[in-house]
């Protein structure tokens, strides 16, 4: 209950500020401009969720190979994760999607922008979910193994009762952190005109002249998109613990 | 209990067990002993078949310690007690029985619930290995052990990691357990128990065999090893 509180009173710290501002400004906002746009906005807000999901789902399944390989025995594959990894580090996802679609994705003969985008947010996302997972199960011990081994567990008993529970709690909150960076990340595949909240927002902009009232909009339609995910990612983290 | 060691060596970096040979077979109770990295933790992964020689065989009860049948024989002891940490003292034995032995989740309680009594945990059950001190703990992995109803328990230096109440309170619970008629393995540095439990010892020093015998070798060694290793531990 103690905590329920805290977070209404953090949430009403929150809105006071808000109305302060509000309250302090001299000009008229005034988001009636973009009604027109409402189609078109709902529909970037789907596109952002879904090339989100797709570059989760990506990254996740390319970050658990590259994980593999750096802990690989072949010394080949711990150094192509090495240079892999210190890259992406060094690269802005904007030069790195720009480069994919302009560059690599013609070089295996793909003019496809769209595909090339979300592979540019997955290849970036790649580095940072191999350590997601070299953190969650570096907290398995030699010796769980070892007693999963002598009690006879299946691969599949082992993940599903003993490690996956283990690691979830480990696993989630950068999962959501990288998550995250994968939505607002998103907003760059703007430059390959794809139809996500910030380019239809910007689009929209460029007729109604609402800068102010566009950016805002889209500020509060990220935090609608990224707030209930984090909030279900919560949820799942309290109900696989344990 | 037979035991049945042919050559064995074994090398991670350095050589840890050098042509290793040991064949005995009326003994109940054997106790490995000696100075830390002296092989007697690979020695007794390798009994269990936890680890694999790099070369030689080993043979326990006439089973080859390869064989998958003969996991279903004995229970293991680790150092630390090594329960699964999301799991109650009462889970960690129940969710091995149910998945890996077939049992129903009545029968699988009952047995968890008998063995945790059996070390005095009844009050503890369905508290986290976090939460339960570190003799209790180890405790509760002897029950997990003796729960899988197996013909030998490895106990690979059980109190190590304890303070010398807890450590007491541990070995007591193990020497309680000789009446159910299992054969033990154990790796101990406390010499007393070593002298009382077990009745037959093996002295190891840097990955060989030095001397073995009778618990009476300890009070009457023959080598300079152990005559050196004993004063010490004295």
């Amino acid at each position: 209950m103690n905590k329920i509180f805290s977070y209404i009173f953090a949430i009403l710290t929150i809105a006071a500020f808000v109305a302060f501002v509000i309250f302090r400004q001299t000009s008229d906002f005034s988001f009636a401009s973009f009604k027109p746009y409402e189609g078109l906005i709902t529909q970037s807000i789907w596109n952002t969720i879904y090339v989100s999901l797709i570059s989760l789902l990506g990254s996740l399944i390319l970050g658990f190979v590259f994980y593999l390989f750096s802990i690989s025995r072949f010394k080949y594959f711990n150094a192509l994760t090495d240079v892999f990894t210190e890259i992406i580090y060094g690269t802005p996802l904007l030069v790195l999607v720009v480069v994919m679609a302009f560059v690599v994705g013609p070089a295996f003969g793909t003019f496809n922008r769209n595909v090339m985008g979300f592979g540019a947010l997955i290849v970036y996302m790649t580095p940072y979910m191999k350590n997601v997972y070299k953190s969650a199960f570096s907290s398995i011990s030699e010796e769980q193994y070892m007693a999963m081994d002598l009690f006879g567990f299946t691969p599949f008993q082992r993940y599903r009762y003993i490690i996956i529970p283990q690691v979830i709690r480990i696993l989630m909150p950068p999962l959501m952190n990288n998550f995250s960076m994968i939505i607002k990340g998103s907003a760059l595949l703007s430059v390959l005109s794809y139809n996500e909240l910030y380019y239809s927002i910007r689009v929209a902009q460029s007729v109604t002249f609402a800068f102010v009232e566009g950016y805002i909009l889209m500020w509060v339609l990220y935090l609608m998109i990224t707030i209930p995910l984090s909030q279900a990612t919560k949820y799942i983290e309290r109900k696989w613990a344990l | 209990m037979k035991i049945e060691i042919n050559n064995v060596s074994h090398t991670y970096d350095v050589e840890v067990l050098n042509n290793l040979n040991l064949s005995l077979s009326k003994y109940k109770s054997v106790a490995i002993i000696g100075v830390s990295g002296s092989g007697k933790s690979t020695l007794i992964r390798m009994m269990s078949g936890l680890e694999k020689p790099t070369s030689g065989d080993i043979f326990i009860n006439d089973f080859d310690v390869r064989d998958d049948a003969y996991k279903k024989k004995i229970g293991f002891v680790f150092q630390s007690h090594n329960l699964f940490p999301h799991l109650t003292l009462k889970k960690n034995i129940t969710l091995v029985l149910e998945k890996t032995r077939g049992f129903e989740k009545k029968a699988a309680e009952e047995i968890a619930l008998k063995n945790l009594k059996l070390l005095h945990l009844e009050d503890q059950i369905n508290k986290l290995p976090k939460n339960v001190s570190g003799g209790q703990a180890q405790r509760a992995s002897i029950a997990r052990a003796l729960s899988m109803n197996p013909d030998i328990i490895f106990l690979d230096e059980p109190t190590s990691s304890l303070d010398p109440i807890l450590t007491h309170e541990v070995l007591k619970a193990i020497e309680e357990l000789r009446e159910l008629g299992k054969e033990f393995v154990i790796v101990t540095h406390v010499m007393s128990f070593a002298r009382d439990f077990a009745d037959y010892i093996i002295f190891m020093y840097e990955g060989k065999i030095i001397e073995q015998g009778l618990p009476s070798i300890l009070d009457n060694p023959q080598t300079r090893e152990l005559k050196e290793f004993m004063e010490k531990v004295r």
